[in-house]
């Protein structure tokens, strides 16, 4: 189902900090403006879930403009942009659901 | 055994599916001696969507979340009604029109409560579970509008990213 980031590695953090690494899912929309379903990145150890969503924002605007309508997850779980991530972690940006 | 007039207990049968959902073979898992409904729900593919019309759909889902949260939802309805079974099917992929894309049976002692159960399970999986439906038209494709699952409480402001 999912393929790895051709980008493979991208990083939030310099060396000098704890880092975790969490892989990141997208679905539906998403999959199709970041143009791959996912990835793996390096970010400061209990950074919320909020951070990680701007890190693809920026490079991504498109991807921004949904932020209002998106629901997050974290291991599989719904939870707040606020949730710390922590390595070995997997989040993913929802979009509206629409099964059924 | 204690009990020979009752089935042992099975589970639930809950499933993601690529091929055509066999809605006898889930119909006939929830159906037994002690029940005297079987209520089920076919959701199938429409030709039509806000005017158009549409040529198939393609769904798209975060399969392991999808399943947890079908999971969620089969112990939900054991809690709040009183059933016996039930069987939840969703199918993934290409589907053409008038093919089923999800399939619930319910099965009970009484109708109300298969009724209700049934009713519940199909709302709650429109409104919760990670699956997305792309529709295809003859002039293009479009994700279809869908519900947002309620998010859990901010414990700090989180700003939307502008």
């Amino acid at each position: 189902m999912a393929r790895h980031s051709s980008a493979g590695y991208n990083s939030l953090v310099s060396l000098s900090s704890q880092t975790a690494r969490v892989k990141v899912l997208f679905f539906g929309r998403l999959k199709e403006i970041v143009g791959h379903a996912e990835d793996s990145v390096e970010l400061p150890d209990g950074a919320p879930i909020e951070a990680l969503f701007s890190h693809y924002g920026a490079s991504h605007p498109e991807l921004a403009r949904f932020r209002a309508s998106l629901v997050a997850s974290r291991n599989q779980e719904f939870a707040a942009w606020s949730t710390p991530l922590h390595s070995g972690d997997e989040v993913a940006f929802l979009p509206p659901v629409s099964g059924g | 055994m204690l009990f020979p007039m009752t089935k042992p207990p099975q589970p639930d049968l809950l499933a993601l599916v690529r091929d055509p959902i066999d809605q006898a073979a889930l119909i006939g898992h929830v159906r037994a001696a002690e029940d005297g409904a079987v209520v089920t729900f076919d959701g199938c593919v429409r030709n039509h969507s806000h005017g158009r019309r549409t040529l198939y759909l393609d769904y798209d889902a975060y399969e392991s979340m999808a399943l947890a949260k079908i999971r969620e939802i089969a112990a939900q309805i054991h809690e709040k009604f009183p059933i016996h079974l039930v069987a939840i099917a969703h199918r993934l992929g290409r589907l053409e029109i008038g093919e089923t894309s999800v399939f619930i049976a319910v099965s009970s002692a009484h109708r109300p409560a298969a009724f209700d159960a049934c009713r519940f399970a199909i709302d709650t999986l429109k409104r919760s579970v990670p699956i997305w439906k792309k529709e295809y038209f003859e002039d293009g494709a479009v994700w279809a509008d869908g519900e947002m699952p309620p998010a859990p409480l901010e414990t700090r402001a989180a700003k939307p990213a502008s």
